[in-house]
């Protein structure tokens, strides 16, 4: 193998080349940098605003104007569809925000000081966990009302136990090192401990480890906004988009076939890409 | 064996109890004054107003409320509906109590054999076209969401080959689309994971053992092999339960069945709280009960835990 100038020069390009081997991997990054791009440059790249309605020109076949036709108000779908990859990549990028600051807090918190602390951390991630995760969408649905923000907390619920649990362990592995013990000696607080030593040595997998949920947060998402708690009109969420056409379906099937098509091909990127990126990074996975 | 079942059985009082207590606080932080939804347009008739906060204990301090709301569960009503006013909240969902659970046991065994016979196959087809088809499709399965695949079926089985009934309840034919759904992720799911136990277990010194001793590959894959991948599958199949039951609520949104999980989201538009949170009460009792039914299960297949039991 050729070599490289530095070490971590080496190591970053040796896990290039082991993620371009992967093909699924690679075709799902493709779909995934597709998506990110649709979503940030969508005032650029859509043909209508999202929310011109046309009241006479509803439920058009594609032409050259509406190239995927219209909704039920003759608003563009090709449009909607375009910024519809905004509210889903906002709301998967939040889960994952608020998941990794409470799940790693909390769980830093628990495997570092450990005794009493841990054990209440731990349970209430037990009793998190064996709550089935509908129920969360039915409780913060009844007290916030449906919108993004019910979506974005009932999700965020959903997953942070799973984060924690992952940072409890791997904390529990690194403090026995001996850097800890240094730091400790050297006077530092166990705030500074935490923060300046021991997260910079986990943070790597736990990104990972979240990321590799996006796309069941995107199809969580679509999955509330198609049951109508999730964004409410007239932003465009494909879940909405895709409750909305249904009832056309024998007449006017473009909604909710293209809303579906978008919506899958997204989580597929997604799901590829982060089994992709897992077996790279699995140490266990390689043997060198 | 029996007092096992018992200490496990005590063991899900912190979840139920969780349940209890997030509801009840839930009900108490909702916005808005709940006889004022209830009144809707008799909202100035002060009278009214005061009789139905009397009989829905709004009157009283909080701790006497709770204690009420505890009482009332256990009694099996679960408190007044707001949507339906003076009926128990127990009359609204008995209908509905059960058609939740039995969709998604149905899916469930629906999924298991599926997903077994799939996972079994991929593994023995390790790297062949055979098995990366499986895989292809598993990724299909799982990425696509069951209100798409939902669509997608109805569109060709109930529009395009008018077999089976678009929507409704009652019938064994109305029940075939809804447990196909939610089956085939959860298929796919339990086909991944064969796979990889599969793999793992066929390397085993034992697996070895049993083709040294001339005995058909047959009985080596499917007695030997799949026996143990048994117990890490019904540890998997309880938690996957969780998942079914939450997807039985976009389901019987699409087929209009009337269920648990469509009562739920009905009565959060109708401002029905306390029938939603009855909903969730009963989501996370079937879903301890199914596991502990699961746990229970291994204890009887695997000797290991059998004696850990008995010790």
């Amino acid at each position: 193998m050729s070599g490289g100038k530095d070490s971590a020069d080496a190591s970053s390009g040796r896990f290039i080349r082991r993620f371009l081997r992967q093909r699924n991997a690679v075709i799902g990054g493709a779909i995934v940098l597709v998506v990110l791009a649709v979503a940030i440059l969508a005032p650029w790249l859509a043909p209508h605003p999202f929310d011109a309605t046309d009241l006479v020109n509803v439920w058009a076949p594609p032409d050259a104007v509406n190239w995927i036709g219209t909704d039920k108000l003759g608003r563009d779908i090709a449009s909607r569809l375009i910024y519809g990859a905004r509210a889903s990549l906002m709301v998967a990028l939040s889960v994952v925000a608020i998941t990794l600051v409470l799940g790693v807090a909390l769980g830093m918190i628990a495997g570092y000081f450990g005794g009493r602390t841990d054990g209440i951390l731990m349970r209430i991630v037990d009793v998190t966990l064996a709550f089935p995760e509908v129920v969360f969408a039915i409780l913060v649905a009844s007290v916030l009302g449906p919108g993004m923000a019910t979506v974005i907390v009932s999700l965020a619920l959903v997953w942070w136990p799973g984060i924690a649990r992952l940072t409890r362990s791997l904390v529990l592995v690194q403090k026995q090192e001996l850097f800890v013990d240094a730091a400790i000696v050297a006077g530092a607080s166990p705030g500074e401990i935490l923060r300046r030593h021991l997260l910079p040595n986990i943070i790597a997998p736990l990104i990972v480890r979240a990321s590799v949920g996006i796309g069941f947060i995107i199809m969580a998402e679509a999955t509330l906004s198609f049951l109508g708690l999730g964004l409410q009109e007239p932003t465009p969420s494909w879940g909405s988009m895709i409750r909305d056409g249904l009832p056309a379906l024998r007449t006017d099937p473009y909604l909710a076939v293209s809303g579906s098509i978008v919506l899958g091909l997204t989580i597929i990127g997604f799901n590829l890409l982060g089994d992709g990126l897992r077996d790279v990074l699995d140490p266990r996975l390689h043997g060198r | 064996m029996f007092r096992y079942f018992l200490r496990r059985l005590a063991g899900l009082t912190p979840v139920l109890g969780a349940a209890i207590v997030v509801t009840f606080l839930a009900i108490r932080a909702l916005p808005g004054d709940p006889v004022g939804v209830m009144l809707s347009d008799h909202s100035a008739d002060v009278a009214m107003a005061t009789r139905l906060r009397a009989e829905y204990g709004l009157d009283r301090p909080l701790p006497e409320q709770f204690l009420r709301y505890v009482w009332d569960i256990f009694t099996g009503n679960f408190g007044l509906s707001f949507r339906y006013v003076h009926r128990p909240v127990w009359e609204v969902l008995r209908d509905s109590l059960l058609i939740s659970p039995l969709l998604a046991l149905g899916a469930l065994a629906l999924a298991l054999p599926i997903g077994v016979l799939l996972g079994v196959q991929a593994a023995l087809h390790r790297n062949t076209m055979r098995d990366t088809a499986i895989i292809v499709s598993l990724v299909a399965g799982l990425s696509i969401p069951n209100f798409g695949i939902a669509t997608f079926l109805v569109y060709l089985f109930s529009v395009k080959m008018n077999l089976l009934p678009v929507a409704g309840w009652g019938q064994f034919k109305q029940a075939i689309l809804p447990i196909v759904v939610l089956a085939l992720p959860s298929a796919a799911y339990i086909a991944r994971l064969t796979r990889t136990f599969m793999l793992e277990v066929l390397q085993q010194d034992f697996i070895r053992t049993a083709r040294a001793k001339g005995l058909a590959e047959r009985l080596v894959v499917y007695r030997h092999a799949l026996g143990n991948t048994l117990v890490p599958l019904s540890t998997s199949a309880g938690i996957m339960f969780g998942g079914l039951l939450s997807n039985t609520v976009v389901v019987e949104t699409i087929f209009n069945i009337p269920g648990l999980g469509r009562l739920a989201i009905d009565s959060i538009f109708a401002r029905d709280y306390p029938v939603a949170m009855a909903v969730v009460i009963l989501f996370v009792l079937f879903y301890a009960l199914i596991n502990l039914a699961v746990d229970l299960f291994y204890a009887l297949i695997d000797p290991r835990v059998r004696q850990e039991i008995a010790a």
